[in-house]
């Protein structure tokens, strides 16, 4: 333990409050498959942050998106490498979610008690699936445009109330800069935070009820 | 009196759920109005087989492009917009397997634009035609 980190905690008083979740006993059987949640959670922590960065330079307009990209690719300093470090843990991140999912299936963590926790899991996932899916439209170039064009019009299929829900994601008849401004706010504002609570909820139970060791 | 508290907080949850869907919801539910747009004189129009084409046209104070294909089957003149039916992305016309071609899903029509393969649910829309002093107009749903 640092220096810093002791009189931080002599001030701050960090480390009694969070002592169940710092010193947990871990059961038999455990694995490195068993690591797969904290890497997602370590690349959502990493989009977090590269995200955080982009925000600085990225314009959602109409007319200045794409320009706005090509400034950071070209312009800024790093602006590349940020940008491709955010593509990679986004790709990353959903792989990691999607092992983790198949992990916890193996080895029935789903089970009495912990089925809230899978739903709350579940919930995460669609997040970052919707998070992949709006994020997608930002470059504004023609592959984002399309898929937007074909992943919206996707919800047109839903019985009854598909136009509606076509209308509001769309934020009008077609894609236009409104569903730029759309996808934009519920990339950067809307999934963030949610996704923030229901981790925080995810790990409040994993805290609470332990983790499931071996088959 | 903690059930009226809690009747209280539930209307009050609604109202605002209410209030929000009624913000983030789009206004204006523009109807979609018929418009006739020129499309090429009508010597331009193809003897055989299929033609690509591209008008412009305002929308919204902005100027907005469209791609079509006209077939002439030897007995009629069939306009077809170029939106395939499954999912929306824009078709080509492959002349070798004398097809239009969705690039998106792989769908595929035949030159009356019919489903031959692939996912497409109906075939493509076919568009009103009307000619006037040698000139060919495309009616639109804009």
């Amino acid at each position: 333990m640092g220096k810093f980190f002791e009189w931080l905690d002599r001030n701050f008083r960090i480390k009694k409050p969070h002592r169940r979740f710092l010193y947990r006993s871990i059961p038999e059987g455990v694995n490195y498959f068993f690591c797969l949640g904290g890497i997602a959670f370590a690349l959502f922590i990493l989009l977090f942050i590269s995200g955080m960065m982009l925000a600085i330079y990225y314009v959602p307009s109409e007319n200045e998106a794409f320009a706005s990209i090509l400034r950071i690719d070209n312009e800024v300093r790093f602006g590349w490498f940020i940008r491709s470090f955010h593509k990679w843990s986004a790709n990353l991140f959903i792989v990691a979610i999607v092992l983790h999912t198949i992990r916890v299936f193996v080895y029935k963590a789903y089970r009495h008690p912990r089925e809230l926790n899978w739903i709350a899991g579940s919930l995460i996932l669609i997040l970052a699936f919707a998070s992949g899916f709006t994020g997608y439209l930002l470059p504004w170039d023609q592959k984002a445009y399309w898929a937007t064009e074909v992943g919206t019009t996707m919800a047109r299929t839903v019985p009854l109330l598909g136009p509606y829900l076509c209308y509001f994601l769309r934020g009008g008849q077609d894609v236009t800069g409104a569903t730029l401004i759309r996808f934009y706010v519920i990339h950067v504002l809307y999934i963030p935070l949610f996704m923030c609570l229901l981790l925080w909820a995810h790990f409040h139970l994993v805290k609470h009820q332990g983790v499931k060791g071996g088959l | 009196m903690k059930k009226i508290c809690n009747l209280f907080s539930f209307i009050g949850l609604c109202i605002m759920a209410g209030v929000y869907l009624l913000f983030a919801f789009p206004s204006r539910m523009r109807k979609k109005k018929d418009l006739y747009v020129f499309a090429c004189d009508e010597a331009e129009l193809p003897v055989q087989g299929v033609r690509q084409y591209y008008i412009d046209y305002p929308l919204r104070g902005r100027t907005v492009t469209k791609k079509f294909f006209i077939v002439n089957t030897g007995k009629e003149l069939l306009v077809f917009s170029s939106v395939c039916t499954h999912l929306g992305c824009l078709i080509n016309w492959h002349r070798t397997e004398n097809r239009f071609m969705c690039p998106c899903h792989g769908g595929q029509y035949d030159n009356q634009g019919n489903v031959v393969a692939g996912p497409p649910p109906a075939p493509l829309n076919r568009l009103p035609l009307k000619i006037e002093r040698q000139k060919v107009y495309i009616g639109l749903r804009v």
